[in-house]
């Protein structure tokens, strides 16, 4: 580990381990420059922190596109390339931004490479939720996972970074660069369909039941 | 299923409740629920151990008595550089080298660099200079380690301008591409024959048909559509078309009625007469949902001065003017209010935009070749 950022880097990463950051200001914002430029100058403190604070929006990212048993290896694989690559940011203050971008690049590459023949259309991934007869917790989380998967990507990624990795509209915001305005839109509609889906599932699961 | 959310009629976001939102206030059951389902497939919060951080333009992978070897290499290389610059100066071919450039991977049939297929086998090299085209059986994608990444659909022909430092500029002359930037905003550029697009952080998908007419359509951050003068800035989940010898279209949010989005291709690209033109203006500000304050802020630059206080009178009602910014300075077009105004809307920042303007003072589509 270098020398030089090492107390800043401390402090950083003991006010990281200090809890949830709800709403990212401006000053931690700042903080991600200090860190970015710490992690150049050799420092794997300062890209440990960066990695705590954008590990779980990288997942979330991976998760809204590829089979979940494949999403903790290609964090590490999207945070091993940002480390190649951390020389090329050129607006640090843009990190999440850019780390993202790498992810969902990640994402296209993944299914590029295992071909569009691995890939599930949404009818079919809604069909099986709607044919999966066990009622487990696991089997209930799966097939609501396989709805918000099957909804437009920009609604299924903001969606699994709110509820799967519990991060708040204006962190969203913050950690992939988007405005808090996409964000708002994205929740929205993304929940609007999201509760369509699952009505429409549990309908087909009981064609007994009548409908509103 | 209940949430127990309001909204409002100007506002449709305002009937999200604060808990989706932020977590904050009566706590929604149907979002828990969601939530605790849902929250198994969370990240392992584990942190793993990272591989030692070479700085750049350090060499700490090398042994102390090794440190020498990279000057070596690097002074044979500059020597060899040398050499082959100075062949290439006596050689007769003036014909473009790949030297900077994209790698090319083929995704289906047989795309071509110039006259040589890219072949499945290998990745091949788009220098400055050189054309990529695809016939409409191939696909191809394109890749910049520092930059991002292009997915060319079939029929597209695509060259590269240049490779720079701090600029990247490629001219779409027909065809599709679909491109996933990484670089600084500003500093991935594509010209089209009726505009220049330029990245500001973003995913986004561009269209040119054959008579130079192009659309763009972006699905994350926000693109700038740029063409004498005339700019367009395009956020996720709108469009904008553009034609040749008008430049970029007013951009919209693709879920506006079909009355607002005919009524606005007509506005933007068709010579009618002033009662016509008057009748489609009524039209969009009647149609006007409050993300739609997106395309009115575009239209106070475009419209009849005579019109401008419609506009502005619409626009204010979608999103109150911000402090400082007076109706009299809008209707004369003062640039900072209307950049306070947009700053307003939820979009992103207009000030990446105006830095990446002053660098780009009078730059204009490169001619189709």
């Amino acid at each position: 580990m270098g020398s030089g950022p090492d107390n800043r880097v401390e402090v950083l990463a003991a006010s990281l381990r200090r809890g949830f950051v709800a709403e990212p200001s401006r000053a931690e914002l700042s903080e991600d420059a200090l860190l970015v430029a710490a992690a150049r100058d050799g420092d794997r403190v300062a890209f440990g922190c960066l990695y705590d604070r954008y590990a779980r929006m990288v997942h979330g990212v991976l998760l809204a596109k590829v089979p979940t048993s494949e999403v903790e290896d290609l964090v590490q694989d999207v945070f091993m390339m940002a480390l190649r690559r951390l020389s090329t940011v050129r607006d640090t203050s843009r990190f999440g931004a850019w780390l993202a971008a790498i992810a969902r690049n990640r994402a296209n590459d993944y299914h590029r490479r295992w071909g569009p023949e691995d890939r599930r259309p949404a009818d079919e991934i809604l069909e099986d939720a709607a044919s999966n007869v066990s009622r487990g917790d696991d089997d209930r989380a799966t097939e609501i996972l396989d709805a918000v998967k099957s909804l437009p990507d920009s609604y299924r990624e903001t969606l699994i970074l709110r509820l799967v990795e519990g991060m708040t509209g204006p962190e969203i915001a913050a950690r992939t660069g988007m405005t808090h305005g996409s964000v708002r839109v994205n929740l929205h509609r993304g929940m609007q369909q999201l509760r369509a889906r699952l009505r429409s599932n549990r309908d087909s699961d009981d064609p007994e039941r009548e409908t509103p | 299923m209940s949430t127990g959310n309001r909204r409002t009629e100007n506002d449709p976001l305002a009937g999200d409740s604060s808990y989706l939102w932020n977590g904050s206030g009566e706590p929604d059951p149907e979002i828990q629920q969601l939530e605790a389902l849902l929250g198994r497939f969370q990240h392992d919060p584990r942190t793993p151990v990272f591989p030692e951080i070479v700085p750049q333009g350090r060499w700490k992978f090398f042994p102390a008595r090794m440190r020498l070897l990279p000057i070596v290499v690097a002074t044979a290389a500059g020597v060899a550089a040398i050499v082959f610059a100075t062949l290439l100066l006596f050689h007769s071919s003036p014909a473009p080298v790949a030297v900077a450039g994209w790698n090319v991977s083929r995704v289906s049939g047989t795309p071509r660099i110039g006259p040589n297929v890219v072949s499945g086998k290998e990745t091949s090299r788009l220098g400055v200079g050189q054309v990529l085209e695809t016939d409409h059986q191939s696909r191809a994608s394109l890749r910049a380690e520092d930059v991002g990444q292009i997915d060319v659909e079939a029929s597209t022909r695509l060259r590269l301008l240049t490779m720079e430092t701090g600029l990247k500029r490629v001219a779409l002359d027909r065809g599709t591409i679909h491109t996933y930037i990484w670089a600084a905003p500003g500093q991935f550029v594509v010209d089209t024959p009726s505009a220049m697009t330029v990245d500001l952080g973003c995913a986004y998908t561009l269209h040119v048909d054959d008579s130079g007419a192009g659309l763009v359509r972006t699905s994350l951050g926000w693109v700038g559509f740029k063409l004498n003068g005339r700019e367009s800035f395009i956020p996720a989940g709108a469009a904008c078309a553009t034609r040749p010898k008008v430049g970029p279209g007013t951009p919209y949010f693709e879920d506006v009625s079909s009355k607002f989005r005919a009524a606005l291709e007509r506005f933007d690209f068709e010579e009618s007469g002033q009662q016509k033109r008057a009748e489609d203006l009524a039209m969009i500000l009647g149609e006007s949902r409050k993300r739609d304050a997106l395309t009115l802020w575009h239209l106070l630059a475009r419209v009849e001065p005579s019109q401008r206080a419609l506009v502005y009178d619409r626009l204010s009602e979608l999103v109150p003017a911000p402090a400082g910014v007076t109706k009299e300075g809008i209707l004369r077009l003062d640039r900072p209010m209307l950049d306070r105004w947009w700053n307003e809307l939820g979009f992103d920042n207009i000030s990446v935009w105006r830095h990446w303007e002053r660098s780009w003072e009078g730059s204009t589509p490169v001619p189709e070749r």
